[in-house]
């Protein structure tokens, strides 16, 4: 899974947003994509027979990391839809994606990467 | 040099179709087509299977309108050809014939529609007026401006990636020979056959055959064919613009128009929503004018326009995302008209193309190769004939 770069690398503090539920860190200046894959999973969004599908294009072309999500300040219930790679995190960001986190979130210890 | 029966030239839904009839029927068939099969309008429009008479056919006055519906005994021929069409050529055809609403908002658009039923009455065509209340239970989907609608229970759509390649599999399990990226270079009278040049695109390979007919179904470039052989035809290639939006749960089984703007909208078997509806886009610009041998650009105003009309008459299309934006050429005739027939200045020629192509495509290909295997056709095509236009071919030996 991927691992942020951690070395040589500064970054403004943590925010707090929640993928599926859990509470996990991202920084401003990521995408929804990034804080999702750093999160645990790459996958984003179902094709049209059910299977998995990941960001593809990364630019915002393939549609294939749509998820949905709610604006930090929109009341429960009130979801839109984005493209992961597109749209920048911000404080508070409620995402969801077609399957639970399975692996720990990523923690900024270095040396994890591999 | 090698002969066959049949030359077709296109190998779109029209050229592939009429290789299978033709080749069914015993034919020997040559198809050339200069790009890849089902690379142009065959394959890149919205699918829709219209058989009421569309905005383009009666926003014209009612003369024009009365003219146009002279289309409708091919739709009700083509009416139970697609309803036949997925167990005729053994395939998933993403076929659905649920039923199509033509939408009215206005007391003027319900004057339209009066006027297009009693039409469609007259050639028996099976469609009937529905009332506000009617179509908020028949669709509840769609908005409260709509205050009647025109009904037709055959209407619908198939996936036009899947229709032209189906009928290329069967011609070629029937016999016939298909030949993609080659390019006709010559097509000549001699005697009472028509010799026909053509060169493969990549090895620049040339090659030259015998035939006893040529069909020529080259769409939206069936002019340019047609003047290989010396020939006239009044039909101008025009720019198709097709919109698609996200995969959603189902929510339209219906193919739905509008009765005064332009406006096709329909979700296939995948959930995604395709928008479209006549909405012109622009060929590149080249030293002689338009280019429609080029890929044509959408016109951005024109795709918001057109998505506008969609979600004003379905509102939960509000929240769906467009995900892509496509163009394709085809033809349209001077008369709107299809010409489907034998070219009488040029015997042996014969052409199909024009018109509703897609929702008439499978039609003109079974008829026409009736037409050339056995002289006459099962349901009379006299009013689509290329004869209406001898006056511009009068000028025009093609010996």
């Amino acid at each position: 899974m991927s691992r942020r770069i951690i070395e040589n690398v500064s970054r403004p503090q943590p925010v707090d947003i929640s993928v599926n539920g859990e509470t996990v860190i991202a920084y401003e200046g990521e995408s929804v994509a990034a804080a999702v894959i750093a999160a645990g999973t790459i996958i984003m969004s179902r094709d049209s027979s059910g299977r998995y599908r990941g960001p593809f294009c990364n630019m915002g072309v393939c549609f294939d990391c749509m998820v949905d999500v709610e604006e930090p300040d929109a009341p429960p219930g009130a979801t839109g839809r984005v493209r992961a790679c597109l749209t920048p995190v911000r404080a508070g960001l409620r995402i969801r994606v077609p399957v639970p986190i399975s692996d720990k979130p990523i923690s900024d210890e270095p040396g994890q990467n591999g | 040099m090698k002969r066959f029966d049949v030359a077709v030239v296109g190998g779109g839904l029209v050229g592939c179709a009429a290789a299978y009839y033709l080749s069914k029927a015993g034919a020997t068939v040559l198809l050339l087509e200069q790009g890849d099969v089902n690379r142009e309008a065959s394959g890149r429009n919205a699918g829709s299977l219209h058989f009421q008479l569309e905005y383009r056919l009666i926003r014209y006055g009612e003369d024009q309108a009365a003219q146009f519906a002279q289309i409708i005994p091919l739709s009700l021929v083509a009416i139970d050809d697609w309803s036949g069409l997925e167990k005729e050529l053994q395939a998933d055809l993403e076929l659905e014939m649920g039923g199509g609403l033509i939408l009215a908002e206005t007391p003027a658009d319900v004057a339209i529609l009066e006027k297009r039923q009693a039409l469609q009455e007259r050639y028996n065509l099976p469609t009937k007026l529905v009332s506000a209340t009617e179509v908020r239970r028949m669709a509840p989907y769609l908005s409260d401006t709509v205050v009647a609608a025109g009904y037709c229970p055959h209407e619908g759509h198939a996936n036009p990636r899947l229709v032209t390649p189906a009928f290329a599999r069967m011609a070629q399990a029937s016999g016939a020979e298909l030949h993609g990226r080659t390019r006709v270079s010559a097509l000549l009278r001699d005697g009472s056959e028509w010799r026909v040049q053509f060169q493969s695109i990549e090895s620049r390979r040339v090659g030259e055959v015998a035939c006893r007919a040529v069909l020529n179904a080259a769409g939206a470039w069936a002019a340019e064919i047609a003047a290989m052989a010396h020939l006239h035809l009044p039909l101008f290639a025009v720019p198709l613009l097709m919109n698609v939006l996200e995969r959603s749960s189902p929510l339209i089984p219906h193919l739905v128009q509008h009765t005064s703007e332009r406006l096709t909208v329909k979700q296939v078997s995948a959930g995604n929503v395709l928008i479209g509806g006549g909405w012109p886009a622009r060929f590149p610009t080249c030293d002689t004018g338009m280019d429609t041998h080029r890929r044509p650009r959408p016109v951005l105003q024109n795709v918001v326009a057109n998505l506008a009309v969609a979600s004003r008459l379905v509102p939960a299309l509000r929240d769906r995302h467009l995900i892509r934006t496509w163009t394709g050429t085809t033809g349209v005739t001077s008369d709107q008209m299809p010409l489907l027939g034998e070219v009488p200045e040029a015997p042996g020629f014969y052409v199909a193309a024009g018109g509703a192509a897609f929702t008439h495509g499978p039609t003109y290909a079974r008829l026409i190769s009736e037409l050339i295997v056995d002289g006459r056709t099962s349901q009379s095509i006299e009013l689509y004939s290329p004869s209406r236009f001898s006056h511009v071919n009068n000028f025009m030996a093609s010996v």
